[in-house]
């Protein structure tokens, strides 16, 4: 038992006495001046907003989500219900994944209109809430 | 959680066009596919979103083919008073689970099913193509 103890006494204490010594002093050096970076970036950043590219692979990877949507079929010009052979439902269904994408709240009138790949891309990047 | 009744209330509306008609179903699958998360936390289903969706569907797609648009009209309303009920937890746990999850026909039923069951008659639908 004792001998257990020391064992574990032994293997610890490196431990105990190291660790301090080197997270301490880190995270206190590094916590005020990340949190200083991050604002800064944040600020000069913020207009910018979703690149062009990433919305269209973000889109095209909900569409490809879909059971009945085939991929070799999906390109970005394709409209849902000629070219990817979705249905009206179907196709509000689609609107609907790419609201929950990029967390927003199409209204119905523009979700509506919302007919094609290349549309959804469109009111993605006009969108400001969207990300 | 404070409901208000009201909130979802719909007056009776007939619709003026095929269009309308179809742009108003669009607005219901749309309000009954945004709320599968917030029903399904309300009434501790113990289903996930997809599925909930999916049976959601199911019901859209039993009247897929109802060209009457009277018909449609009074299923619209039928649509919205159930969102209603269901968002004001009205309904109790095995009103969603065993009637709106349900699907409605099941296999069909031999004679003597039905004999033992004291129903010959299967559950009335709607009229689906008048006029």
């Amino acid at each position: 038992m004792s001998f257990l103890r020391l064992a574990a006494r032994s293997v610890a204490r490196p431990q105990v006495a190291s660790a301090p010594r080197v997270v301490l002093p880190r995270a206190a050096a590094a916590l005020p001046q990340s949190r200083g970076r991050v604002l800064q970036y944040a600020a000069y950043s913020a207009a910018a907003g979703l690149s062009k590219s990433d919305i269209t692979a973000r889109v095209l990877d909900v569409l490809k989500g879909f059971e009945k949507v085939d991929p070799s079929k999906l390109t970005e010009t394709s409209r849902f219900s000629e070219d990817l052979g979705l249905d009206s439902l179907d196709a509000v269904e689609v609107v609907m994944a790419v609201e929950e994408e990029f967390a927003i709240e199409i209204p119905d009138e523009e979700a509506d209109e919302i007919k094609t790949v290349q549309q959804a891309i469109e009111y993605i990047a006009k969108t400001p809430e969207a990300h | 959680m404070n409901t208000i009744p009201a909130r979802l209330a719909r007056a009776a509306q007939i619709s003026a066009s095929p269009e309308q008609a179809r742009q108003r179903v669009f607005q219901l699958y749309r309000d009954w596919y945004r709320a599968a998360p917030e029903i399904i936390s309300l009434y501790a289903l113990p289903v996930s979103v997809p599925f909930f969706r999916h049976a959601i569907r199911r019901k859209f797609e039993e009247n897929r083919y109802v060209t009457d648009q009277r018909v449609i009209d009074v299923l619209l309303l039928k649509g919205r008073q159930e969102y209603q009920e269901t968002m004001n937890q009205w309904k109790m746990y095995d009103h969603v689970m065993g009637i709106l999850l349900e699907s409605r026909k099941g296999r069909p039923r031999s004679f003597l099913e039905k004999f033992y069951e004291g129903r010959d008659e299967d559950a009335v639908l709607p009229a689906a193509t008048g006029v």
